[in-house]
């Protein structure tokens, strides 16, 4: 395996590792439902997704045949991790659950 | 021998007939009963040469359970013939009657049917060649005769008398058994030739006592004696053509039969003496007292019924060989006096409407037939001369005249016999006189009743005529018989006896005289008696019963709620403390628990996710009254024990572990939903320090288990299948092939266990009432908008998808990870989605819905494919592969384990949506109506 692919499986895994991160921060630190719905999502997408692109690169490189369960993987992720967002932003607002002064409008008087 | 299975089995097989063509008119349900009856019937007298005059004993046997001692094993002797003939030939005229009884809006058919299951029955029970299928047919008797008590099931007297009826009769049954069984065992046999050689064996035996009352017990509550009379005159809710046959001709005789019958191996000891002999004394007089005050005919003659038998049985009981016969001869004239007389009163009843002696009385002028008939037949039952009653009445006087067993009070039994005369005389006289004699009541002058039709009286013309015909030409008529039945009851030679009408001027016939002249007398100076018996003090039988069985039943009410108290907890410790205990008691005997085995070393993310799985449980039970926290730990729980297999290499116990996860989590959702969120009681520190105790000890022990089992070296069953997965099932996943074929029975088990469960779950939610509740447990009303659009869409799409995965699981499964029961959860979790995203009737609309036959389809495909194994001569469920090649696709295999597979995951999918969408479904209908 090639210094090139490693350091790209690298970069990778950092970056996906980092969005994990933010994403768990976000979810510890923001304040409200609305604006915490943001962490877990990052981390979901972005995070999970970095990993599994270094994971589909690193298989594809040592193996020599093109790894695909990767490619499903992200596949289910993005179309539920939006779904469940949705819901979950969904129930908050039939609940009525308290928001902090920077978050804009108040949608379920809409 | 044929004909005597012909003879049995006839009426039991023709009892299925009635139901079939009743739907083709009365007519023709009473030929159809009547013409098998009769068949056999003349098979019956066809064998009348051979045993009667010949005295020959037929047998026939088949093996049923010979390991048990139980044959179905026949034989005819005399006594065997005698009743046999009772029972077919007053069968057969009782069916005729009961065509004309019967009102036009009852059943006919499931009337004869029961009436041919009695028959066939009470034949069983007298041409019986096994003690234990004596007590076979003995029981389906009992519940033969519950059954036809029970006719009008829409009156409560009926439904009380017939449970009363089975109650006693049936407990009677269970004393039979356990005296039979114990008879059986002392003997080393259950054939009944043996037991009856084996007398003397049986009578001095240790456990003799035990066995004669056992006997007894059955004997005494068949045959009406006392202390359990009191049945048989409830069991009068009947219809008449039953009292007549069953409670008065057959049944109620099965119990002096089965005294006859033992007669040879019991009788002749000083405790059959004194129990049969006082027993049937106290019930001949009990039986005749309350007679007399009967105001209900059919009262009246179940009273007089009860004092007969109990005649019989006193006849038994003073165990001489002239007694013997005396019983046998009063068995026959019995039943053809009492029948005819409850045919009579059947026809009073039915042209009057009522069966109240004080509303019924100068009916001569309107049934003079019935009149002479019922006369003649009161006549037989009191004693007069030249009818039958009268002779087997003078035997039994000379009987209890010369009884020299007790002694000083040798006196005592032919007094109180004479007074029973009398009595029986004296009801005799009211039950022909107050009816057919005296000033007619109003009500009868307003609807004057008129005779029945020619054939209904047929019936009872046939028995008063050979009431008449016995009493006047005993020796001609019944000579052979009595001689044959008392032969095979006393099982040897016959006593010297006569049965002629006039044998001088004796003391018997001194008794019988004055039993006539004071039966007069107490029937003109009535009066006083009755008064007398007004300040009796009455205990009122059926009361004192219905008291005792409510106290039985409130007993065992008490022991159920105990055990069940409605609460799931409750019930389920009781399974588990079995568990608890039996693994306690494992632990206490076994301490070496680890064996030579080294343990696998442990690295930090084991340890980090077994942390995890212990916090999440502990957090579902701290944070059990917020249900939503405590199903997401819950399934943390199980997401990482499904982790640990993985890490464990159990592929397939992972995938498993995951689909179930996701759909308990389903299941618990939807459940929650329902539980009320208010009012919830805390349980009790008993209740939770016996929960404590329960998962503490079970899970301890079933960790110390896997550590003792997983250290411990020695051969394991494993290695088999390892080594013998690809030759033996030709599958790679040596769990998969454990599960269709190593296993395949125990998987079949399974599935089915499955299919009943849901079945069973969608039963017992159909119809259930739930309160739904409109708002959630913080006070918030439940959203009431349509699913979201974007769930709806995407859901969709993902069905195909999982579908698709869940088939190449199905069919990768036995060589790799996954198999049917895998691909089951996963397409009934991908179903389910759409019932969550979309709502249950966008799915019915397009989904077939119906999961019952899919589930019954799956466990037949699963059970079929064993099947034909066995049709290619191989034991049942063994498979075969093949391997195949197919252009592009390559080599793969083909197994008929697959097919078995494609059952598993039918039953799995089928199953797991009966019971979800079942569930969810209950909240979309009452939404609905709430809108």
């Amino acid at each position: 395996m090639s210094v090139w692919v490693e350091g790209l499986v690298a970069a990778l895994i950092l970056i996906g590792a980092g969005f994990t991160l933010v994403g768990s921060i976000g979810l510890v630190r923001l304040q409200d439902v609305y604006t915490r719905l943001h962490g877990p999502t990052k981390a979901t997408t972005l995070g999970v997704g970095g990993i599994i692109l270094a994971s589909l690169v690193f298989f594809t490189a040592q193996t020599g045949v093109l790894s695909v369960h990767e490619v499903l993987i992200t596949l289910f992720l993005f179309i539920t991790a939006p779904v469940s967002a949705h819901l979950l932003a969904k129930t908050a607002m039939h609940r009525q659950e308290k928001k902090v002064q920077s978050t804009r409008g108040e949608p379920w008087q809409q | 021998m044929s004909v005597l299975f012909a003879i049995v089995l006839l009426p039991l097989i023709a009892a299925l007939l009635p139901r079939l063509v009743q739907s083709m008119g009365r007519s023709t349900v009473a030929i159809v009963t009547a013409l098998p009856v009769l068949l056999a019937l003349l098979l019956l007298l066809g064998t009348a040469p051979s045993v009667l005059v010949d005295g020959e004993l037929l047998q026939a046997a088949v093996p049923w359970l010979p390991q048990a001692g139980l044959m179905l094993a026949f034989r005819l002797d005399g006594l065997a013939w005698l009743f046999a003939l009772l029972i077919l030939g007053i069968g057969l005229l009782v069916i005729v009657y009961g065509h004309y009884y019967l009102e036009k809006s009852d059943s006919g058919g499931r009337f004869f049917s029961l009436l041919l299951l009695f028959m066939a029955a009470m034949l069983g029970v007298v041409c019986s060649d096994n003690l234990l299928l004596l007590v076979v047919f003995w029981e389906l008797t009992s519940i033969s005769s519950f059954l036809l008590i029970g006719y009008w099931s829409g009156q409560a007297a009926a439904r009380k008398g017939a449970r009363m009826a089975l109650t006693l009769t049936g407990a009677g049954g269970l004393a039979l058994l356990a005296g039979v069984i114990l008879i059986g065992q002392t003997v080393g046999s259950y054939d009944l030739g043996t037991v009856l050689a084996s007398g003397d064996l049986i009578r001095s035996h240790a456990l003799y006592p035990l066995m004669l009352v056992l006997v007894l017990l059955g004997v005494f509550t068949k045959s009406a004696q006392f202390p359990f009379h009191f049945w048989l005159p409830h069991a009068m809710s009947a219809p008449t053509p039953v009292s007549a046959y069953l409670h008065s001709a057959t049944m109620v005789k099965a119990g002096v039969f089965l005294l006859a019958r033992f007669y040879p191996a019991l009788a002749g000891t000083d405790l059959w003496f004194v129990l049969v002999s006082s027993i049937g004394l106290v019930t001949l007089l009990l039986g005749a007292w309350m007679a007399l005050f009967r105001h209900d005919l059919k009262g009246l003659l179940a009273y007089s019924t009860i004092s007969h038998l109990g005649l019989i049985t006193l006849l038994f009981g003073l165990s001489t060989r002239l007694a013997a016969v005396a019983a046998v001869f009063h068995v026959i004239n019995h039943a053809t006096f009492k029948a005819s007389l409850f045919m009579a009163a059947g026809i009073i009843d039915h042209e009057t409407g009522t069966r109240d002696i004080r509303k019924l009385g100068g009916l001569r002028r309107y049934l003079p037939h019935t009149m002479a008939l019922a006369t003649v037949a009161s006549m037989a039952m009191a004693g007069v001369p030249l009818l039958n009653g009268f002779l087997s009445k003078e035997m039994f006087f000379a009987e209890a005249a010369d009884t020299p067993l007790y002694g000083s009070l040798n006196w005592l039994v032919p007094t109180l016999a004479t007074i029973a005369g009398m009595l029986s005389v004296a009801y005799s006289l009211r039950f022909v006189h107050d009816v057919f004699f005296g000033p007619v009541p109003a009500a009868l002058v307003a609807h004057a009743p008129h005779e029945p039709r020619r054939l209904m009286r047929v019936p009872v013309e046939v028995l008063v005529l050979l009431c008449l015909a016995v009493g006047v030409f005993p020796a001609v008529v019944v000579g052979p018989l009595l001689a044959a039945a008392a032969t095979a009851t006393l099982g040897g030679e016959l006593p010297e006896y006569s049965l002629a009408i006039w044998h001088g001027l004796n003391v018997p016939f001194l008794m019988s005289l004055l039993a006539l002249t004071g039966g007069v007398a107490i029937y003109v100076w009535r009066a006083p008696l009755f008064a007398l018996q007004r300040r009796w003090p009455r205990p009122h039988a059926p009361a004192i019963f219905e008291q005792a069985v409510q106290a039985l039943v409130a007993v065992a009410g008490r022991f159920v709620r105990f055990i069940d108290n409605g609460a799931l907890q409750r019930y389920v410790s009781w399974l588990m403390l079995p568990v608890a205990l039996i693994m306690l008691a494992a632990m206490a005997s076994r301490p070496d628990w680890l064996g030579e085995h080294a343990l696998t070393p442990v690295d930090g993310l084991s340890i980090l996710a077994t942390i995890v799985a212990v916090l999440a449980a502990l957090a579902t039970v701290v944070l059990r009254r917020q249900r939503l926290v405590a199903l997401l730990m819950i399934s943390v729980v199980g997401l990482i024990v499904s982790l640990a297999f993985l890490r464990l290499s159990a592929p397939d116990l992972a995938l498993t572990q995951l689909s179930v996860e996701v759909v308990t989590v389903l299941l618990l959702m939807l459940a929650m939903y329902f539980l009320p969120s208010r009012g919830v009681i805390e349980s009790t520190w008993w209740d939770r320090s016996r929960d404590l105790f329960l998962s503490l000890s079970i899970g301890v022990g079933v960790g110390l288990l896997a550590l003792f089992a997983m250290t411990h070296p020695g051969a394991t069953i494993s290695t088999f299948f390892i080594d013998n997965s690809i030759p033996g099932g030709g599958g790679a996943n040596v769990v998969n092939v454990i599960l269709v074929d190593f296993r395949g029975f125990d998987t079949l088990g399974e599935i089915t266990v499955l299919a009943i469960a849901a079945a069973g779950i969608y039963a017992l939610l159909e119809n259930l009432g739930l309160c739904l509740p409109i708002y959630d447990p913080e006070g918030r009303p439940w959203a009431k908008d349509r699913s979201p659009l974007v769930l709806q869409m995407i859901s969709r799409a993902v069905l195909p998808i999982a579908l698709l995965v869940a088939m190449y699981i199905l069919v990768r499964g036995h060589n790799m990870p996954g198999g049917g029961f895998i691909a089951g959860l996963i397409t009934a979790v991908a179903l389910v989605l759409q019932y969550v995203a979309s709502g249950v009737h966008w799915v019915h609309a397009r989904v077939p819905h119906n999961y019952h036959p899919l589930v019954a389809f799956g466990v037949l495909l699963a059970g079929l494919t064993g099947l034909a194994s066995l049709l290619l001569g191989y034991p049942f469920l063994t498979s075969t592969f093949e391997y195949i090649y197919w252009p592009i696709v390559g080599k793969f295999e083909l197994a008929s384990a697959m097919l078995f597979d494609l059952g598993v995951y039918i039953t799995v999918v089928g199953a797991t949506l009966l019971i979800l969408a079942r569930l969810g479904k209950l909240s979309v209908v009452e939404q609905e109506e709430g809108n």
